[in-house]
């Protein structure tokens, strides 16, 4: 178990930096999910911890104590690999054992919790079989189990279910999280599915380009996304941004115009915003209803995608198109004139640097954090 | 602020352990002797040092000897004439017997393993199994008489000037082409199928489609059957030195055994270095050769 | 699609490669199963040469070799072996050792040594024998087994295919390692090389024939029959005149004998050495 403190980390190969000077705090028992795009870091930063890349300056501290120069294997860390890299000479038992071995571990112990991990992981009868002779999932498992024979204070994950299929996917999310919570050790996990990332973390860090853009719970992040980047990245059909002009500013919220909003009042604190500037509108695909709202916005329907429960419609409105998710039910094809429409109050407003303007109403579902059973 | 380089990712330690032993073995055997062999071309070296006349530098005199020795062309012109003749001929027949074991033939790896199984054979054992084919009694000139009705009584192939050669060309041809079939036989292998599928639909015959298809999807393969065959037939020395010891009158001498001679019979070390250094920039110029080759048809592709 | 008439083509062109391979052999081992040296020159120029009837076969030949004492025949045959087994054993860990490090390992200069070794692929061992020679001379190695082992262990060739295997081995397979705890002569020896079975046996077979065959080496250091190889022992039985076409057959029969065994086994591994020595 353990805490982990990162500051001012940075890589550069040559005089190509990428990680640019992360600060970051992992509390103890904490369930930490990198994502972003691909290139933004998420996997290097995740070796630097490991101790796999260099790290060219910053610190990185496990426990309060300095690692940046030790050795992966004096970090106390444990590190599943997104092609597994299970060896595959070795029987799953000797897959387990051989960091145990390498440690000069007595038998019998390692023997314990060889078979220890495989009941967690319900594997005991793959013992004997080599990593040739087992499904996709069932090699996502002993690479699980050999990372927890070691006992670590961290637990790293690259992108470990990226090699499965969709429904194993599932599966194994579930029995990840499961794991965390009976472990209740610290887990850095990375991962470019945003879905994987809302449903285990207890803290997600976005990452892009090398830099932090914000870390927060899930909820957090999808209610009170900091930048416009965060707002795109979090959430899926992707937010809808729209560029508006301030007619007003008011302590209770900005109010905006554009060819396809009339003047509306958004409840957010307008900052530095003044009157006459471009903003950026962000509402959600799915807080836009069919049929009139307290916003009302009508528009020529483009692409329906139909999902059965709902229905993915894009709408071209003047100076822009907007898509929403809608009920199933409704009737509309691609011409059609339809009305759509929102609430104010689940608008975001992000200024010409692309930040958020701070959201004066908050839903009281973004302050959840992920349950954990009272101990 | 640059922090001292990190000890963790300099891994300079143990490599240099793991390749110490390779390393040492390397410069003492390899490096060592070719190094040598350079600067002892330029002095009079002898195998058994004669205490009356020390190891002296005679510059490039021993170059100057060799090229202008008779004996010295004698052996590259042969040398090369054994090129010359086994890398065309084994090659063709190591594609021939390439494509038969690539066709349809029923129990084709049964063949594939027998065309192969000269090359593993010494080369000892197949001088000894030839030479007695070529007896002046023996079988070659029983099929001579046989094909002539008697009218001609057949030849006395390793003694006779013009036929020693040839015949060392054929026992090597034997004992060898298996390597080249199967390398042909895996060029063959990496040819898109569909490739003749589109021949075969525009309608060329078997004879277009080999050379439209077939030789062109061989290249890189026909230039390192070319590259290695050559340099193997330049290595020439133990067919020879059993069947002809060089003969008859040199006409079977060859660059690899007058350095053996040179250096070890005669203990002229310098001479034989000189050769030795010769015969090493024929091969490395071929080997370049096949560079230049190789990197042009990356370009072009 | 084939015809039926060029598939007859074809068969009758392989048989007939297959006669050409095979009648020298048959000469080989019928010559050495006739017990009566005039028989074997009554049948030499004939087809008779190529066959020998059952009733009369024998092994007295076979008898005359092994039980010569101016030509012991399993001394020499232990020899080869000898010195084969020790350069490939040996030559296996001290190449791939190296290889490791040059594929898997990161340090300063690495791709220097390299190019080096890969450049020294082409430096033929003939172009060195003369210098070797002086150098073994001077240490008085003349005439012993190390000075046909210890030259031949390290093998750029043989560095150059562990090279190309480990190269392509998954990183994540040593970071995992790693992580793990283990060192970098670990991974090496419990995880790369018990990978590296197939390169093992490529680099086994194309070494084992190299030296089986070597002739002009032991031609120079070798005097006497304590350590001469079996190839060379046999040349210079060839080279003693008259020829002994019966003893000299069953010399070649039985020399021949354990390469063949194991090409016969192990066919498909020959074949594939030989391919991979090629892909480069």
């Amino acid at each position: 178990m353990a805490s982990l403190s990162i500051e001012r980390l940075k890589k550069s190969y040559g005089a190509v930096e990428i990680i640019k000077g992360v600060d970051l705090s992992i509390a103890d028992g904490e369930f930490v999910v990198f994502v972003g795009p691909s290139g933004c870091g998420k996997s290097t930063l995740l070796r630097m911890i490991a101790g796999l890349e260099e790290i060219t300056s910053g610190e990185l501290k496990i426990d309060g104590a300095v690692v940046n120069d030790l050795a992966p294997k004096e970090r106390g860390i444990a590190m599943v690999f997104q092609s597994y890299a299970l060896y595959p000479h070795k029987t799953v038992y000797d897959n387990m054992a051989f960091g145990l071995q390498i440690a000069g571990t007595d038998k019998a112990e390692i023997d314990a919790k060889v078979r220890n991990a495989a009941r967690i992981l319900k594997m005991e009868h793959l013992l004997d079989r080599r990593p040739n002779q087992l499904s996709g999932g069932q090699r996502q498992r002993v690479a699980i189990g050999r990372a927890i024979v070691r006992n670590p204070k961290v637990f790293l994950f690259d992108e470990p279910l990226s090699n499965l299929d969709a429904a194993l996917r599932v599966t194994m999310r579930a029995e990840l999280a499961k794991l965390h919570r009976d472990l209740a050790a610290t887990m850095i996990y990375v991962t470019h599915d945003q879905v994987e990332a809302m449903t285990l973390a207890d803290t997600i860090v976005v990452l892009e380009g090398g830099n932090v853009r914000q870390a927060g719970s899930p909820l957090e992040l999808y209610h009170l996304p900091r930048n416009l980047f965060v707002a795109g990245f979090i959430g899926s059909p992707k937010m809808n941004m729209l560029p508006a002009t301030v007619s007003a500013v008011a302590p209770a919220g900005l109010t905006v115009s554009a060819p396809w909003l009339a003047p509306t009042v958004i409840p957010v604190n307008p900052g530095g915003v003044a009157v006459g500037a471009t903003v950026t509108v962000g509402i959600r695909p799915e807080h836009i209803q069919a049929g009139e709202g307290a916003v009302s916005v009508t528009g020529t329907v483009g692409l329906v995608e139909r999902l059965g429960h709902q229905t993915i419609v894009e709408i071209a409105v003047s100076g822009g198109g907007l898509t929403a998710l809608i009920d199933g039910e409704t009737m509309t094809s691609p011409g059609e004139t339809l009305t759509v429409g929102f609430h104010p109050k689940d608008a975001h407003v992000f200024d010409a640097a692309g930040e958020a303007l701070t959201r004066l109403v908050v839903p009281e579902i973004a302050k959840v954090r992920k349950q954990r059973p009272a101990a | 602020m640059s922090r001292p380089r990190s000890r963790l990712h300099d891994q300079s330690r143990p490599a240099l352990a793991l390749m110490a032993p390779a390393g040492v073995l390397i410069v003492v055997f390899i490096i060592a002797p070719f190094l040598l062999s350079l600067v002892l071309s330029f002095t009079n070296q002898r195998l058994v040092p004669n205490p009356n006349l020390p190891t002296a530098s005679v510059g490039v005199a021993n170059y100057v000897r060799l090229l202008g020795s008779g004996e010295f062309w004698q052996a590259f012109r042969n040398t090369f004439t054994f090129a010359l003749l086994t890398v065309p001929l084994q090659s063709a027949l190591a594609l021939g017997a390439a494509m038969l074991v690539n066709s349809r033939l029923p129990a084709r790896n049964v063949f594939r393993g027998i065309f192969f199984l000269p090359t593993v054979l010494t080369m000892v054992v197949v001088v000894v199994i030839w030479s007695n084919l070529y007896q002046i009694n023996g079988f070659f000139n029983a099929v001579v008489r046989t094909m002539t009705f008697g009218a001609h009584p057949g030849f006395d192939w390793l003694a006779n000037p013009y036929l020693a050669m040839p015949s060392i060309v054929l026992v090597s041809m034997w004992q060898g082409f298996g390597f080249q079939m199967v390398i042909y036989l895996a060029g063959l292998q990496s040819i898109n199928p569909e490739l003749y599928e589109a021949a075969r639909v525009d309608g060329a015959t078997r004879w277009q489609e080999f050379w439209a298809v077939t030789m062109p999807g061989l290249r890189n393969t026909h230039i390192f059957v070319l590259v290695t065959t050559t340099i193997l037939a330049l290595k020439l020395f133990a067919q020879v030195d059993l069947l002809t010891k060089g003969g008859p009158l040199g006409s079977t001498q060859t660059v690899v055994r007058l350095i053996y001679e040179t250096g070890f019979r005669k203990g002229q070390v310098g001479m034989a270095a000189a050769l030795s250094v010769i015969f090493f920039l024929v091969v490395l110029a071929i080997s370049v050769g096949q560079r230049v080759f190789l990197k042009e048809d990356r370009e072009v592709a | 699609m084939t015809t039926r008439s060029e598939r007859l083509l074809q068969l009758a062109l392989a048989l007939l490669v297959v006669l050409i391979v095979l009648a020298p052999l048959a000469l080989m081992v019928a010559t050495s199963l006739k017990g009566d040296e005039g028989r074997i020159l009554l049948d030499i120029g004939s087809l008779a040469a190529f066959w020998v009837s059952p009733g009369e076969a024998s092994l007295t030949n076979y008898v005359q070799v092994l039980s010569s004492a101016t030509q012991p025949f399993l001394r020499f045959l232990f020899n080869s072996v000898f010195v084969v087994g020790w350069i490939v054993g040996v030559g296996i860990f001290v190449n791939s050792a190296a290889a490791f490090a040059l594929s898997r390992m990161r340090f300063r200069g690495r791709n220097l040594i390299l190019a080096v070794v890969v450049a020294l692929i082409i430096i033929p061992m003939e172009a060195l024998a003369i210098p070797l020679l002086l150098m073994v001379n001077r240490v008085g190695w003349l005439d012993s087994y190390q000075a046909q082992i210890v030259p031949f262990i390290a093998h750029p060739f043989s560095i150059f295919l562990f090279y190309q295997f480990f190269a392509k081995l998954p990183k994540d397979i040593d970071e995992a390692a790693y992580v793990e705890g283990a060192s970098p002569f670990q991974v090496y020896w419990k995880i790369a090389l018990p990978l590296s079975g197939p390169v093992i046996a490529t680099v086994a077979i194309l070494q084992s024939l190299e030296y089986w065959n070597a002739y002009l080496w032991p031609l120079m250091v070798t005097r006497g029959p304590e350590v001469r190889p079996v190839s060379l022992a046999l040349a210079q039985f060839f080279g003693t005149p008259p020829p002994t076409w019966g003893d000299l057959m069953a010399f070649s029969v039985m020399m021949s004998l354990p390469i063949l065994i194991l090409y016969l086994a192990f066919q498909r591994w020959f074949i594939q050495s030989v391919v991979a020595s090629a892909v480069k």
